[in-house]
C-alpha cells in the first residue's frame, strides 16, 4: 500500500490525509465543485474533481471514486465516516477493481448495516438485544401488521428505519394514537436519506444510556475492544458530547460489556475498526443496540486515553498486519477525554443551520487539547453537507480537569461571520446534573425544552459595555460604509482623533468603566 | 463624535472627546489597540478580546472574550457627499465661519449663547437626526456673534445654526 484515496471531505478527510503522512503514504483527495478551495484539498499529494456540490453527484458517486482511483494509481480507498463509508456497494466495487477498501468486507458492512440483521447476530452471540420486531416491515407492508407488531410490544416504542443511522429515519411514538403519523414520517424521510423506507419497532427504554465499545478486528481472527465511550448527550437522536471512559461504568460493567462487543464482532468474522453501542439502564442492565461498520466522528476521545491512533491502525489491518496491541492498553483509560460537536448552526434560533463565510477562526489549543477541523478563516460553511466545523476535544488526568480543560478551550475557540454551537456547550459544561454526570439519552432534550428563549451565552454588564465602546471604534475606524448610501451618522468638527491613530488609545483618570 | 448605539435593548451613547472616551456621559479609561481579528481593549486593568462584523451597515456583531453582543447603530441616508464637505471641518478655518446643520434634524440642545468666547472644536450645538445625536464644535477658536436655532427646533440640512467671527 502506497497511495490512498480519501473518500470523503471535511475534517474526517483532513484527519485520514495527516494518518497517511505520519504513515509515509500518499494521500489522494477529492472534492466537488464548491470544495475546491477546502482545508483537505489543499493538504493532500494530490486531488481530483468528483463533480458537482450535490452529494449524489460527488461523495456518493462510485463511479467517479473508483475512476479517480485508477487515474491517480491509489491502491487503497479510505472512506472516512458518512457517505459511502457504510454502503456494501462501495466496498464491493472496490474489492473489484483491485483497491484495498480501508474497513470491513462488503458482507459485514452489509450485515450489521441491516438494523435486523444485526440483532439477531447480537443474539446468537448471547448479548441480549433491545426487545423490538424481529423482522423488518417492507415499504409494502399493510400498516394493519405494523399495528398489531406495535400493540404486541407495548408503548412507548421507537420506529427505526433499517437502514439507518444518525437518528433520521428514526421517530419516538408514545402511544397508538401517534403510531400512523410516526411511521409515515419515518418511512419517507428513511427513503430519502438511505433509499429504503423499510422500519421496524423497538421498545423505548426510559432514560437509559447510550454507552458504545470501540473496537479493532484483524484479518487473522483476533478482535480487541477498547475502553468504552459514553454518548448519551444527545439533541434529537444527535450525539452532542462524548466523553470516554463513561463516568457511570465500573470496571466490572466495563468487562462485561467489552466482551459482549468482542463476542457480538467475532461472530461475524468483522475486520477493521467498528463501534457497538449499548443502552444501559440504572440498573446497569445492558442491551445490544446496533454496530457501526466504521470509524466513529468520536474517535479521537478514544485515542486521548489510550494513546492508540485508530486510523494507523484501519491502515495497518487492511494492509494485513496482525493486532499487537496490548489488551489492557485499550481496555484501560488513562485519565478522561471529552469531545464537544462544534456545528454551524445557532444555538439561540433552535440550532438551524448558519452557512456561510467563516470571517475568522482561530482554533482552541494549548495543553491536552485537540482540534479535528476541517474549516478555515476566509472559508466557506457549504448548505449541501454535514455544518459540522471542529471536533474539539479535551484530556484531563479525571474527569473534572477534563471538563475544566474543555471550558478553557471552548473560551478560546473564535469563530466569526456564522454562528456555532460554541456557546451552548459553554452553558452546557455548567449545567449540575452534566457535571454530576446523572444524564440519559433524553436528558438534554428535555433541559433544553426547559429554557425560556434565553440566549445561551449572556455577556455580563462590563463585557456588554465594552462591545458598545468596541462598536463604536468599529465604526470611527471604518469610515463611512462601503456603499456610501447609508452612512453611520457620526460627525465632528475637528479631524478625527481616534481613527487616524495606530492604536487608538483615550485615557480617562476620573472613572473607569466599571461601576 | 458621537454614537447613539443600542445594545442589550438600551440605548447607548457614546463620544468622543479628543483622547477621551464617553460611555453614557461617563469617562472611561479604555485602552484600544488592533490586534488579531478585531481589538484588545483594556478597559481599567481587565482585558477584552473584541472583534466586530457588521452584518449590515449598522448592524454590527461584537465577540467580546468570545460571547456575541449585538449592537446597533442609528443610520441616515444622505444625498452626496458635497452636503458632507460642507459642514463643519469642510469650512476652511479663518475669518468668518458658518456651523451648519449637517442634515435635517431637531437642535437638541445649544450649548453657547451670542457673546462667548469659544475655544477651537469647542462643542457649540447639539443636532439630533433619527436618534443619532450631533455635537457641532467651533472650527476655530473666535467670539459667537449670532445664534440662530432654539432648542428643540426642526432645521434643514444645510442652515446656518451658529456664526462664529
Amino acid at each position: 500500500m502506497r497511495k490512498i484515496l480519501v473518500a470523503n471531505r471535511g475534517e474526517i478527510a483532513v484527519r485520514v490525509i495527516r494518518a497517511c503522512r505520519d504513515m509515509a503514504l500518499a494521500s489522494v483527495a477529492v472534492y466537488s465543485e464548491g470544495d475546491r478551495t477546502s482545508r483537505h484539498v489543499r493538504m493532500a499529494d494530490e486531488a481530483c474533481a468528483i463533480g458537482p456540490n450535490a452529494p449524489r453527484e460527488s461523495y456518493l458517486n462510485i463511479d467517479r471514486l473508483i475512476d479517480v482511483a485508477r487515474r491517480t494509481g491509489a491502491d487503497a480507498v479510505h472512506p472516512g465516516y458518512g457517505f459511502l463509508a457504510e454502503n456494501p456497494d462501495f466496498a464491493a466495487a472496490c474489492r473489484d477493481a483491485g483497491l484495498t477498501f480501508i474497513g470491513p468486507t462488503p458482507e459485514a458492512i452489509a450485515l450489521m448495516g441491516s438494523k435486523t440483521e444485526a440483532r439477531r447476530a447480537a443474539t446468537a452471540a448471547g448479548v441480549p438485544v433491545v426487545p423490538g420486531t424481529e423482522r423488518p416491515f417492507a415499504a409494502d407492508d399493510p400498516d394493519e401488521a405494523i399495528a398489531a407488531a406495535a400493540q404486541r410490544l407495548g408503548y412507548p416504542l421507537l420506529i427505526k428505519a433499517v437502514a439507518g443511522g444518525g437518528g433520521k429515519g428514526m421517530r419516538t411514538v408514545a402511544n397508538s394514537a401517534d403510531l400512523m403519523s410516526g411511521l409515515h414520517a419515518a418511512r419517507s424521510e428513511a427513503g430519502t436519506a438511505f433509499g429504503d423506507s423499510a422500519i421496524y419497532l423497538e421498545r423505548r427504554l426510559v432514560r437509559p444510556r447510550h454507552i458504545e465499545v470501540q473496537l479493532l478486528g484483524d484479518q487473522h481472527g483476533d478482535v480487541l475492544p477498547f475502553v468504552e465511550r459514553e454518548c448519551s448527550i444527545q439533541r434529537r437522536h444527535q450525539k452532542v458530547i462524548e466523553e470516554s471512559p463513561s463516568p457511570f461504568v465500573t470496571s466490572a460493567l466495563r468487562t462485561q460489556l467489552t466482551s459482549a462487543a468482542a463476542a457480538v464482532a467475532r461472530g461475524v468474522g468483522y475486520t477493521g475498526a467498528g463501534t457497538i453501542e449499548f443502552l444501559i439502564d440504572e440498573a446497569e442492565r445492558f442491551w445490544f443496540l446496533e454496530m457501526n461498520t466504521r470509524l466513529q466522528v468520536e474517535h479521537p476521545i478514544t485515542e486521548m486515553v489510550t494513546g492508540i491512533d485508530l486510523i494507523e491502525w484501519q491502515i495497518r489491518i487492511a494492509r494485513g498486519e496482525q493486532l499487537d496491541i496490548d489488551p489492557v492498553l485499550a481496555n484501560t483509560p488513562d485519565g478522561h477525554a471529552i469531545e464537544c460537536r462544534i456545528y454551524a448552526e445557532d444555538p439561540d434560533l433552535g440550532f438551524i443551520p448558519s452557512p456561510g463565510r467563516i470571517a475568522a477562526l482561530r482554533a482552541a489549543a494549548g495543553p491536552w487539547v485537540r482540534d479535528d477541523g476541517g474549516a478555515e478563516s476566509g472559508g466557506e460553511v457549504p448548505i449541501h453537507y454535514d455544518p459540522l466545523i471542529s471536533k474539539l476535544s479535551a484530556w484531563g488526568p479525571d474527569r473534572p480537569r477534563a471538563i475544566a480543560r474543555m471550558t478553557r478551550a471552548l473560551r478560546e475557540y473564535e469563530v466569526l461571520g456564522i454562528q456555532t454551537t460554541v456557546p451552548f456547550f459553554r452553558w452546557m459544561l455548567v449545567q449540575p446534573a452534566f457535571l454530576a454526570a446523572k444524564f440519559h439519552t433524553a436528558y438534554l432534550d428535555e433541559l433544553l425544552q426547559q429554557r425560556g428563549g434565553e440566549p445561551f451565552a449572556t455577556a455580563d454588564k462590563d463585557e456588554e459595555n465594552a462591545a458598545v465602546v468596541a462598536a463604536a471604534l468599529h465604526l470611527v475606524s471604518r469610515g463611512p460604509a462601503p456603499t456610501g448610501v447609508a452612512t453611520v451618522v457620526a460627525r465632528e468638527s475637528v479631524p478625527v482623533t481616534a481613527a487616524s491613530k495606530p492604536g487608538w488609545k483615550g485615557r480617562a483618570r476620573a472613572e473607569a468603566l466599571r461601576a | 463624535m458621537t454614537f447613539e448605539l443600542e445594545a442589550g435593548g438600551a440605548a447607548r451613547h457614546v463620544e468622543s472627546r479628543g483622547a477621551q472616551l464617553l460611555l453614557d456621559g461617563r469617562l472611561v479609561d479604555v485602552d484600544a489597540v488592533r490586534a488579531g481579528h478585531g481589538w484588545s481593549m483594556l478597559i481599567g486593568n481587565r482585558s477584552y478580546e473584541v472583534s466586530v462584523v457588521e452584518r449590515a451597515p449598522g448592524d454590527l456583531i461584537v465577540h467580546v472574550n468570545g460571547r456575541a453582543v449585538t449592537v446597533r447603530a442609528a443610520l441616515q441616508r444622505f444625498g452626496s457627499r458635497r452636503t458632507q464637505r460642507e459642514t463643519g471641518i469642510g469650512a476652511s478655518a479663518t475669518g468668518v465661519q458658518r456651523v451648519v446643520a449637517p442634515m435635517p434634524g431637531r437642535i437638541a440642545r445649544v450649548l453657547v449663547k451670542a457673546g462667548d468666547a469659544v475655544a477651537a472644536r469647542q462643542g457649540l450645538i447639539v443636532v439630533e437626526a433619527m436618534k443619532m445625536e450631533n455635537e457641532l464644535r467651533s472650527p476655530r477658536a473666535g467670539i459667537v456673534a449670532e445664534v440662530r436655532a432654539t432648542a428643540g427646533a426642526l432645521v434643514e440640512a444645510n442652515a446656518v445654526l451658529i456664526i462664529i467671527e
